[in-house]
C-alpha cells in the first residue's frame, strides 16, 4: 500500500517499526542464544553478555557428558517429528481433495472432527492413552509418540491443504476426465503437480507443531527410547550433581531451534500463506 | 452440481464419488478420531472410578464422586480462576499486539515485508518449552538480566525473585505466552485486513474520514470474521496452557492451571479417577466455550474450511 | 536427592551403554538398572560389576530424572504397566513403600538379603523394609548434619563440642544477626525438616503406617507436631533465613551459609565437596572452609538425642524381571562395602553399611565420616507408607510459606488436609 517515496519523517517511523518488531520477535532467541555461550561463572552474573564466550555447554552436549541424553533425543524427536508428519501429510492431501473436489455425504461431518479435534485440550487425551499404550505396548515407543502427533497435524494440515486446493485450477482435472482418465489419475497425473507447493507448506507447518509438542513427550515416555528433546531438557545436570544445567540446557535449546530458523528463513512466503489461508480465508 | 441429475449414469456417477471420497478421506478420519474420540470415552468410563495406579485392587466404582470432589474443592476454583485469567490477558494484549504488528506488515513496503514476516515467524515456529526457558533464564533471580537492567523500576529490586510470588509469577509465563502466540493472531488478522475492499477505504478517505474513523467504521467491521475466528482460537489454545507454567514455577506460587492439575492428579499421583474427570471437566469447558462463540457471537469456524468444499455448494 | 524444582531438575548422566567385559555373547542376558543422577559413580559400578560377572550378565544403566519425586513417578508407571526391563532400580527411600506394597518388587532371596545386611546401619535398614520384610537391598544412606561456621559459634558462645538444641541455634542467630541455613522452600525438604523435627521428640508423624488410605492418621497436630511448626514458624517469621526463604532449598542454603552472614545450617555432607570445589575453582574464600565446622543435627528437647533426616536410596528388582536371580547377584556385587566406599568418595553419598567406614582413604576427603555414620545410625526415615506422596504433599502445601505458619492449627488443619486428600475428598 504504501507505495512510492517515502518522506524522510516515514523513513525514520519505518525504521523505528521494523527495529522494534525485529526486536520483539528476536531479543528472547538472542538471549538464550548468549547464555548458551556462557561459562558457568558467567552464569551466575546476572548480566546479558558473557565476559568470555565458551563451547563448553555444546561441548557437553554433543561430545560431552550429556551426548548420551540429548543425541538419543535429537534423534528420536526427529525421527518421530519427520514420520508423524509424513503420515499426516499423506493422510491429509487425500483427504483435503476428496474435500475440495468430491461430492459425498459426511464432508461437514470431516470437517466439524477437524476442527473438534483441534482444539481438544492435549492433557484430556493423556490419561487414557497412557492406560492403553501400557496395556497394548505402545507405552515409551515411537508408535506410541506418532499416533498421538497426528491428533495435532491432522486437523491443520486438512485445513491448509483444503484451502490451497481450492485454488488449483481443476480445469486441468477436468481436462484430464474428458480425455478418458480416472478420478484418480486425473488426481495423480494432472494434479499432484501442481499441489505439491501446497502439500509442501503444510508439511512445514505440521513439523512445526509436532516438533513443538512436549505434553505426550513427557507423558507417553520414560526412557532414551522414545524420549523427545523437549522432554529430555527437564534431564539435564550442570558439570557437578548441584550445578544448575542453564548452560546445557540453553545449548540444547538453540539445536533445536536451528530448524524452525532455517525452515523460517527458506520458506516463510510459503508459511506465511499455508497459515492464513487454512484459517481465515474464506 | 448433481442435484439435478436423475439419470442413471450421473447417479452412478455419485455413488462412485462418494465412495471415492470416503476412501480418501476415511483413514484421517478414522485417524482423528481414533486418537480423541477413544480416549475421551475411555476418560468417562475411568473417571467413574477411585482407581489408583499403584493399589490396582481398591479400585472402585464411586458413580460421580470424583466430580463432587473436584467441583467442591476451592484448589479447582483458584486453577480454573487462574486459567481464565491468563486466558483473558493474553487475548486480549494478544489482540492488540497481533493487530499493531499485521498493520505494520500490512503497510509495509514489498522489501521490508519478507524481513518482518521472517522475524515473526520465529515466535511461531519455536518450541514451546525453548520460549519458556528462554524467559525463564532471562527473569530467573539466579541467573536472569532483568532484575539488574530494571532495577530503576519501582518494585524491582536484585532480591525480586520472580517466581515466588503469584503476580510476578504469572507476568512472566503470560509474557513468554504472548510472546510465542502473537504471530500467530496477527497472521490471521493480516489476513483479514487483505479482504477489507480498498474501494470502501478509498470511499471513506474522501469522505474525510480520520485514521481513526476509518479504523472503526471501515476496517474493525470488515475483519469482524476474522477477529472472531482469532480470539476464538487463542482463547481455546490459551485455555490449554501447560508447557510455560510446567517449566516455569511448576504449578507453585499459585499458578497451577488446569492442564497442570490434571497432570498432578493423573502422572504424579497415578489418580487415574480423579485425574479422568479433570479431563472430561477441561474437554467439557472447552465444548462450552465453542457452543458460546458459535450461538452467542455467530462466530462461523468452518468457515475457512468449509467454504472452501468447493462445487459442493456451489 | 530430595530438592531440586522438576524444571531445573536435572543432570547428567554418563550413561555407560558402552558396555565391556569379556566372556560375554548374544545371549548373555541384559540387565538394565534404573539409575538416578550422580557423577558417574552407579554407571562405573555397573561396568565394574559387569566384568566381574564374566559373561554371567551384562548391567546396563538408564537414566532416572533429577528429583526423587519424579523418579517415583517414572518408575511407578513402569511398574504399574508390568515393564520387564526394570530389573535393578535406584529407588529413593520413602517411595520403597509403595512399591512394595501391590507387589511390584521382586521377594529378596533369603541369601541375599543375609549377604548384604550382615552390617548395614538403623536407618536405612529400616526405611529398605515394609510389613517387616526386607524388600529392597541398602545401598547409600545420607544424613544430614549440622554445619556452622566456627566463628558464628564461638561470637554466640556456643560449646559445639556438646549437643546444641533448635533453640541454641535461634537465639545464636538472633544475637549475632547472622541467617541459618534451613529448607524453606515447598519441596520434599520440607516434610525431611518436619518429619526430623518430630522424630527428635520420639515421635512419629503416622499413627500406624501401616494403614489404609482411608485410615491413615497424621498427628502433625500433636504436642510434637506443635513444637516442631513452632520452631519452623520463629524462623519464618522472624526472618532468620534471610529474605530469599521461600526459595531457599539444599543448594540455596549452602550458598547461604558460604556467605557474609551464613551461622548455622542443617544440609546433606554434599555441602562439604561442593564448598571444597568452590574454594578450589576460586568462587570461595579459603578462611570461608576453615570456618566450618560440623556436628550431630540439632536436638529439639535438650536431653533427647536427635533424629537427623536420611535420605539415600536401597536398590530393588521389579516383580515383572526376567532375570530376578541375576538382577539380586548383580545388586550383592554392587553393594559390597568396598563399592559402598568408593562410591562415597566418587559421588559424595555415604555408605549404608558399617564396616565400609573402615576405610582410611575416608579421612582426607571426608573428615566428618564417623559424624556421618552416627548420624545414619540415629536418623528417623520419612513415613514409611504407601501414600507418602500425599502425605509429603500435603505437608509441603500447608507448611510453606514458612512464615505463615501458626504452630496451634498448621498441624491439626495439615491432618485434615491430608486425610480429606487419602479418602479422595479433595485434590492435590
Amino acid at each position: 500500500m504504501a507505495a512510492g517515496k517515502l518522506t524522510s519523517k516515514q523513513r525514520v517511523a519505518w525504521t523505528f517499526l521494523t527495529i522494534g518488531v525485529l526486536l520483539y520477535a528476536l531479543f528472547p532467541v538472542a538471549s538464550i542464544f548468549v547464555t548458551s555461550f556462557k561459562t558457568q561463572a558467567d552464569l551466575g552474573s546476572n548480566q546479558f553478555w558473557p565476559t568470555t564466550w565458551t563451547w563448553d555447554n555444546y561441548e557437553m552436549i554433543f561430545v560431552g557428558g550429556a551426548q548420551e541424553l540429548f543425541l538419543t533425543a535429537l534423534r528420536n524427536s526427529i525421527g518421530i517429528t519427520l514420520i508423524a508428519t509424513a503420515v499426516a501429510v499423506v493422510l491429509s492431501t487425500l483427504c483435503a481433495y476428496a474435500i475440495a473436489r468430491l461430492n459425498f455425504p459426511g464432508k461437514r461431518i470431516i470437517l466439524g472432527t477437524a476442527l473438534a479435534v483441534s482444539i481438544f485440550p492435549v492433557i484430556s487425551v493423556v490419561t487414557p492413552l497412557f492406560n492403553l499404550w501400557r496395556t497394548i505396548g505402545l507405552y515409551d515407543t515411537w508408535l506410541g509418540l506418532i499416533i498421538p502427533y497426528l491428533s495435532l497435524t491432522l486437523p491443520i494440515s486438512i485445513w491448509t491443504l483444503s484451502a490451497f486446493f481450492r485454488q488449483i485450477p481443476w480445469e486441468l482435472e477436468q481436462a484430464a476426465l474428458v480425455d478418458g482418465a480416472t478420478q484418480w489419475q486425473a488426481f495423480r497425473k494432472a494434479i499432484v503437480p501442481l499441489a505439491a507447493p501446497g502439500v509442501f507448506t503444510t508439511a512445514i507447518i505440521a513439523f512445526f507443531i509436532a516438533w513443538n509438542d512436549f505434553v505426550y513427550g513427557i507423558s507417553l515416555t520414560s526412557t532414551e527410547a522414545a524420549r523427545p528433546v523437549p522432554a529430555a531438557l527437564a534431564f539435564f545436570t550442570g558439570a557437578s550433581q548441584f550445578e544448575e544445567p542453564t548452560g546445557a540446557i540453553s545449548a540444547a535449546a538453540i539445536v533445536v531451534t536451528i530448524p524452525v530458523v532455517v525452515l523460517v528463513l527458506l520458506f516463510q512466503r510459503q508459511i506465511v500463506s499455508g497459515l492464513t489461508q487454512g484459517a481465515v480465508k474464506g | 452440481m448433481t442435484a439435478t441429475a436423475e439419470k442413471n449414469p450421473a447417479s452412478r456417477r455419485a455413488r462412485q464419488e462418494a465412495r471415492l471420497g470416503w476412501y480418501l478421506a476415511g483413514p484421517a478420519f478414522l485417524v482423528m478420531l481414533a486418537v480423541t474420540a477413544y480416549p475421551i470415552a475411555q476418560a468417562l468410563f475411568d473417571s467413574l472410578f477411585s482407581h489408583r495406579l499403584t493399589a490396582p485392587d481398591e479400585r472402585e466404582f464411586i458413580g460421580l464422586g470424583n466430580y463432587t470432589t473436584i467441583l467442591t474443592d476451592p484448589v479447582f476454583g483458584r486453577a480454573m480462576a487462574v486459567t481464565l485469567f491468563i486466558t483473558v490477558v493474553t487475548v486480549a494484549v494478544e489482540l492488540v499486539l497481533g493487530f499493531a504488528l499485521a498493520l505494520v506488515m500490512h503497510k509495509a513496503l514489498k522489501r521490508l515485508r519478507g524481513l518482518l514476516r521472517t522475524s515473526i515467524l520465529v515466535p511461531y515456529g519455536i518450541i514451546t518449552v525453548v520460549s519458556a526457558f528462554a524467559w525463564y533464564y532471562m527473569f530467573d533471580i539466579n541467573s536472569g538480566f532483568i532484575n539488574s537492567w530494571f532495577s530503576w523500576v519501582p518494585g524491582i529490586t536484585e532480591d525480586l525473585d520472580w517466581f515466588s510470588n503469584f503476580w510476578t509469577a504469572v507476568t512472566v509465563i503470560m509474557l513468554s505466552e504472548i510472546w510465542k502466540t502473537t504471530p500467530f493472531i496477527a497472521l490471521l488478522l493480516l489476513a483479514g485486513l487483505a479482504q477489507v475492499p480498498d474501494d470502501l477505504l478509498e470511499a471513506s478517505r474522501v469522505d474525510g474520514a480520520t485514521w481513526w474513523q476509518q479504523m472503526y467504521k471501515v476496517i474493525i467491521p470488515n475483519m469482524k470474521a476474522a477477529i472472531m475466528v482469532a480470539v476464538l482460537f487463542r482463547a481455546l489454545d490459551a485455555f490449554r496452557i501447560f508447557d510455560n507454567v510446567f517449566i516455569m514455577t511448576g504449578g507453585e506460587a499459585g499458578t497451577e492451571v488446569l492442564a497442570l492439575l490434571t497432570y498432578h492428579q493423573t502422572i504424579s499421583r497415578l489418580e487415574i479417577g480423579l485425574g479422568s474427570a479433570l479431563s472430561v471437566i477441561m474437554f467439557l469447558c472447552v465444548v462450552l466455550m465453542c457452543w458460546a462463540a458459535i450461538k452467542l457471537f455467530n462466530v462461523d469456524l468452518a468457515r475457512g474450511t468449509d467454504a472452501s468444499s468447493g462445487k459442493g455448494e456451489k | 536427592m530430595t530438592g531440586s524444582r522438576p524444571r531445573v531438575a536435572a543432570t547428567a548422566m554418563i550413561a555407560a551403554l558402552a558396555l565391556t567385559g569379556c566372556g560375554e555373547t548374544d545371549d548373555t542376558p541384559v540387565l538394565t538398572w534404573y539409575i538416578n543422577p550422580d557423577d558417574g559413580g552407579q554407571a562405573a559400578l555397573a561396568e565394574q560389576c559387569t566384568d566381574e560377572a564374566d559373561g554371567e550378565y551384562i548391567i546396563q544403566t538408564s537414566l532416572l530424572p533429577n528429583d526423587a519425586p519424579a523418579q517415583r513417578e517414572q518408575l511407578a508407571r513402569r511398574l504399574a504397566a508390568g515393564d520387564s526391563s526394570l530389573d535393578i532400580m535406584s529407588v529413593d527411600l520413602p517411595f520403597i513403600p509403595e512399591f512394595a506394597e501391590p507387589g511390584f518388587l521382586a521377594p529378596v532371596p533369603d541369601d541375599v538379603a543375609e549377604n548384604t545386611t550382615e552390617d548395614t546401619l538403623d536407618g536405612p535398614l529400616e526405611a529398605a523394609t515394609w510389613g517387616d520384610e526386607l524388600v529392597a537391598i541398602p545401598f547409600t544412606a545420607n544424613p544430614q548434619l549440622l554445619w556452622y561456621r566456627e566463628s558464628v559459634a564461638e561470637e554466640a558462645g556456643l560449646d559445639m563440642d556438646e549437643p546444641v538444641t533448635w533453640d541454641d541455634i535461634i537465639d545464636a542467630a538472633r544475637e549475632t544477626d547472622t541467617y541459618l541455613g534451613i529448607q524453606g522452600v515447598r519441596e520434599e525438604s520440607m516434610t525431611v525438616w518436619v518429619n526430623a523435627l518430630i522424630a527428635s521428640q520420639g515421635e512419629t508423624i503416622l499413627a500406624d503406617e501401616q494403614a489404609e488410605a482411608d485410615q491413615l492418621q497424621p498427628q502433625l497436630g500433636s504436642e510434637a507436631g506443635q513444637r516442631a511448626a513452632e520452631i519452623i514458624s520463629t524462623i519464618g517469621s522472624e526472618g532468620l533465613a534471610g529474605p530469599g526463604v521461600a526459595s531457599l532449598d539444599e543448594e540455596q542454603g549452602m550458598r547461604l551459609f558460604q556467605g557474609d552472614n551464613g551461622s548455622f545450617m542443617v544440609n546433606w555432607p554434599f555441602v562439604w565437596p561442593a564448598t571444597n570445589a568452590a574454594v578450589e575453582g576460586g568462587d570461595l574464600d579459603e578462611e570461608v572452609l576453615d570456618d566450618i565446622g560440623w556436628a550431630q543435627y540439632p536436638r529439639v528437647e535438650a536431653d533427647t538425642e536427635s533424629a537427623p533426616p536420611l535420605g539415600g536410596v536401597a536398590l530393588a528388582v521389579g516383580a515383572e524381571s526376567e532375570h530376578p536371580d541375576l538382577a539380586y547377584q548383580a545388586v550383592e556385587c554392587i553393594v559390597q562395602p568396598e563399592n559402598q566406599a568408593d562410591y562415597f568418595l566418587t559421588d559424595g553419598l555415604p555408605p549404608s553399611s558399617d564396616s565400609a567406614y573402615a576405610d582410611d582413604r575416608f579421612e582426607d576427603e571426608f573428615p566428618m565420616a564417623e559424624d556421618i555414620r552416627e548420624a545414619i545410625d540415629n536418623a528417623a526415615p520419612r513415613p514409611q507408607t504407601p501414600f507418602y506422596n500425599e502425605v509429603s504433599e500435603g505437608i509441603q502445601s500447608r507448611f510453606t510459606p514458612i512464615s505463615g505458619i501458626d504452630p496451634e492449627t498448621t498441624g491439626e488443619q495439615t491432618d485434615t488436609f491430608i486425610q480429606q486428600v487419602l479418602r479422595g475428598e479433595r485434590l492435590l
